[in-house]
């Protein structure tokens, strides 16, 4: 973990990891998103894939400590089902919105996972979407969804009024390419991962560009593919460098202050699948799981398939109220908690 | 341009790739035969669709929990690519150290395998052997964790001797033995728990872990061997040397080239008791892989400049193989230009045509030729190129409307709209027979007009209903 400038309370140290491999119930499947209702209860989305059993497409319910209260949804076009689930958000009722980047809907469910409706078509013009992926509310309650292949932001009411777009295809200031997770500031500024620029956009709540900041590569303070974006209340910048596989803190200015390339342990479920295969654990117990290997190449994409603890797919981050970042990492199917070193 | 000569450049595109649209086919006439053969060779900086963009989409295809998903990236990169040889030579090889998901239980380690190949593929074979053999997917399926100093087991060296290598009836059992001896200790890191969690199809509590090649030192039989007529304290890579330099190393590999590339010989378990369909062809290979020192780019440019492999007598006398049916078609169809939802069912129909790829029916692999064609598998590869490209909304298929539109506003003859779509299609050189018959279809359905330098929708599909047939013609199914 390198750190630099850090002002004293930010640093992220280690704090537990959530979760673990699982096709069906309590469990995820290659999670891309995660939220967190007002009462702390998380919703984590599970993309699955194509050929996978149905009810793997889900969301899970849990608590941080590992408490489970079930799963909703399912693979398939009826209501209340997913192809291509990428993004999820809850707004201040405690409702619960999942993009759909194949389906090109966002589908809404109560607290409790029944389903309430969905809204959205394919298309280019205003309000259609051509893969709707990360998903935010800002301070209005209002939904800002990343229409990838649109190369656009656009905003809505919660009930799916369109408000406003901005951004188009390109890599000039304020153009997009394939922009994939969304965040927003104590402001209401808007970040954007700029996913296929290799770069986070700021921008003022009306779209209007900020910044920019990060550059394709793999060295402190560049981005490779940034899948997500999240800002403290300090202003600090936290990003899902997703191709590095690894997570970054920018000061408030875009400076570079911190990269963590995770340090995962057992989860409370991982420890309950252990604790009965016992022939299993014994095996793990007595295998190197941080082997001295030479890559195939640099790719950290081939080391993260290899040291089980590293991140593998850090998707997307989410702050809870106690400002405790949980890293949501689809290729290992968990979660990963850290806290500020205070 | 001679239209003989772009023929010549569309039999090779159809061998060293997965055929061309016409546009490749007249750029590489341009250029000449020898040139294109040194295009196709050069594979210095292969492009194909983003590894990020396929992670990003299909995230089954970057860590792999299922035993097929590393097929179906391999597939997009085959379907995009530029460097289709680099692709040709991987299924190649994959096709000769055919490794299957069954045993292996991890689709991540086959899938590294996959990439071995393709960095291995066209160099030193010596160097292909010896990854080959460090290989964990391979240390896996051939039980060579379990060949150890004090009670080899010989799965791993028979194989290398008698199906990645020389083939029966050219070595001897002791050499099997003192080969087995040589590669003790060529195992994988965490060997327990890798196997343990593969032969329980394990995937938690994170998800597959990769495996890595590892040398046990103390596991390894350094003594005195006796092999091919040779005494040494011979490792695993002398032995790769030795085999490499023998006759019959050179044959067997000559063979197998000439089988993937040239034309269809019978399996491989009936070389030992049928000569080859052509004896001179394979003396003329196996002098060029002693004379270039087992490097196997300039083998293959031998191969490709050789007038065996120019003759006529071979063209179409392939039958392409599920993998390159599917590639072949989908490159046409130019529609591949991102990930798609639908992109796993393409490898669900290269199953259904009897080939899935890293899962192959034996060690022996595919036997290839005529087997790939029963009732079955011929509905379904007749159904997948007609499918796929009788879409109209392909931009290939846009392509090919362009193309007969331009032939100016009015009825098009029906002999002209035929002879559009197969040079279209590939250059498809179909019998006069099949010709005859592909005019009578158009000239049925009614004229097909140009107005406004436009096809209409009813037009379209009526062109769209020739290209049906023409990849329902044995010409198009062969390569």
């Amino acid at each position: 973990m390198a750190t630099k400038g850090l002002e004293q309370g930010q640093s992220l140290r280690y704090v537990r990891t959530v979760g673990m491999t699982t096709m069906r119930g309590r469990g995820f499947y290659y999670p891309i998103d995660s939220a967190m209702s007002n009462s702390g209860r998380l919703y984590v989305l599970s993309r699955s894939f194509e050929r996978a059993v149905s009810d793997s497409m889900r969301v899970t319910m849990l608590n941080e400590d590992g408490e489970y209260f079930g799963v909703f949804g399912s693979a398939g076009i009826g209501d209340g089902q997913f192809r291509w689930p990428c993004g999820i958000a809850i707004n201040d009722q405690n409702r619960v919105f999942v993009t759909d980047e194949y389906l090109n809907r966002v589908s809404v469910f109560n607290e409790s996972g029944e389903f309430i409706k969905h809204w959205g078509s394919e298309g280019e013009i205003e309000g259609m979407f051509h893969g709707p992926s990360g998903i935010v509310f800002d301070q209005d309650n209002n939904v800002l969804i990343a229409d990838s292949r649109n190369h656009r932001i656009q905003k809505f009411t919660s009930d799916g009024e369109f408000l406003q777009s901005f951004g188009e295809y390109g890599n000039g200031d304020g153009c997009l390419n394939l922009p994939w997770g969304l965040g927003v500031d104590q402001q209401g500024e808007i970040f954007v991962a700029d996913w296929g620029n290799d770069r986070i956009q700021r921008f003022t709540p009306n779209g209007e560009f900020v910044a920019k900041y990060g550059s394709p590569g793999r060295q402190e303070g560049e981005l490779m593919k940034p899948a997500g974006v999240i800002v403290n209340q300090e202003g600090y910048i936290y990003v899902a460098d997703w191709g590095n596989e690894r997570v970054q803190v920018f000061g408030p200015d875009g400076e570079f202050v911190q990269k963590i390339r995770g340090q995962a342990t057992n989860s409370e479920w991982a420890e309950d699948f252990l604790e009965v295969n016992v022939e299993e654990a014994g095996a793990r117990e007595r295998a190197n799981l941080e082997p001295d290997i030479d890559y195939f190449n640099d790719d950290p994409h081939e080391e993260s398939s290899h040291i089980e603890k590293l991140f593998w797919g850090p998707v997307s981050l989410m702050l809870d109220s106690e400002s405790r970042l949980f890293i949501t990492e689809t290729n290992r199917h968990r979660i990963q908690v850290y806290e500020r070193d205070n | 341009m001679p239209e003989n000569q772009i023929e010549l450049i569309a039999h090779l595109a159809r061998r060293a790739g997965f055929g061309a649209t016409r546009e490749e086919l007249e750029e590489y006439a341009g250029i000449g035969y020898e040139a294109t053969v040194d295009k196709l060779l050069d594979t210095s900086t292969p492009q194909w669709m983003s590894e990020y963009l396929i992670r990003r989409y299909h995230p089954d295809e970057s860590s792999m929990l299922a035993g097929l998903s590393g097929l179906e990236a391999w597939l997009y990169r085959m379907i995009t690519t530029d460097t289709p040889l680099l692709e040709k030579m991987t299924l190649f090889w994959h096709g000769i150290f055919a490794t299957g998901y069954p045993k292996v239980l991890n689709a991540k380690p086959l899938s590294d395998q996959i990439r071995m190949f393709k960095k291995y593929a066209m160099g030193d074979f010596r160097n292909l052997l010896v990854e080959m053999a460090k290989d964990p997917a391979m240390i896996i399926w051939l039980d060579n964790q379990q060949n150890h100093k004090d009670s080899i087991n010989e799965n791993f060296g028979r194989e290398l001797l008698e199906l990645f290598s020389m083939g029966v009836g050219n070595y001897t059992e002791d050499d099997v033995k003192e080969c087995a001896r040589a590669f003790t200790g060529w195992t994988i890191g965490n060997c327990e728990y890798m196997e343990l969690r593969s032969a329980r199809d394990s995937d938690w509590p994170y998800g597959r872990i990769s495996w890595h090649y590892e040398f046990d030192a103390n596991d390894h039989d350094d003594g005195e061997k006796e092999f091919l007529g040779r005494k040494g304290t011979f490792n695993g890579e002398d032995i790769v040397k030795i085999i490499c330099e023998q006759e019959a190393a050179a044959r067997f590999i000559a063979r197998h080239l000439y089988h993937f590339f040239v034309a269809d010989e019978p399996p491989v378990p009936q070389w030992p008791y049928q000569p080859p369909r052509d004896p001179e062809a394979i003396d003329q290979i196996v002098q060029a892989y002693f004379d270039n020192k087992y490097d196997i780019r300039s083998v293959m440019k031998f191969v490709f400049n050789s007038d065996f492999f120019k003759s006529e007598d071979c063209w179409y006398e392939k039958v392409k193989s599920p993998a390159e049916l599917v590639t072949g078609v989908m490159r046409l169809t130019e529609s591949v230009d991102r990930p798609q939802y639908e992109h796993s069912s393409r490898q669900l129909r290269m199953q259904y045509m009897g080939q899935t790829l890293s899962n192959p029916p034996s060690v022996e692999g595919w036997d290839g030729g005529t087997t790939w064609i029963d009732t079955g598998a011929l509905v379904e590869r007749m159904n997948f190129a007609s499918e796929e490209l009788g879409r109209v909304e392909t931009p290939g298929s846009n392509e090919l409307f362009n193309k007969i539109a331009f032939e100016g506003d009015g009825d098009i003859d029906a002999d002209r709209i035929v002879d559009i779509c197969l040079k279209h299609l590939g250059t498809i050189d179909v019998k006069d027979d099949t010709r005859s018959k592909l005019v009578n279809y158009v000239s049925k359905n009614g004229v097909i007009k140009v107005e406004d330098q436009g096809i209409d929708e009813i037009g379209k599909e009526k062109i769209a209903g020739v290209v049906k047939l023409i990849a329902s013609t044995p010409e198009f199914q062969r390569a």
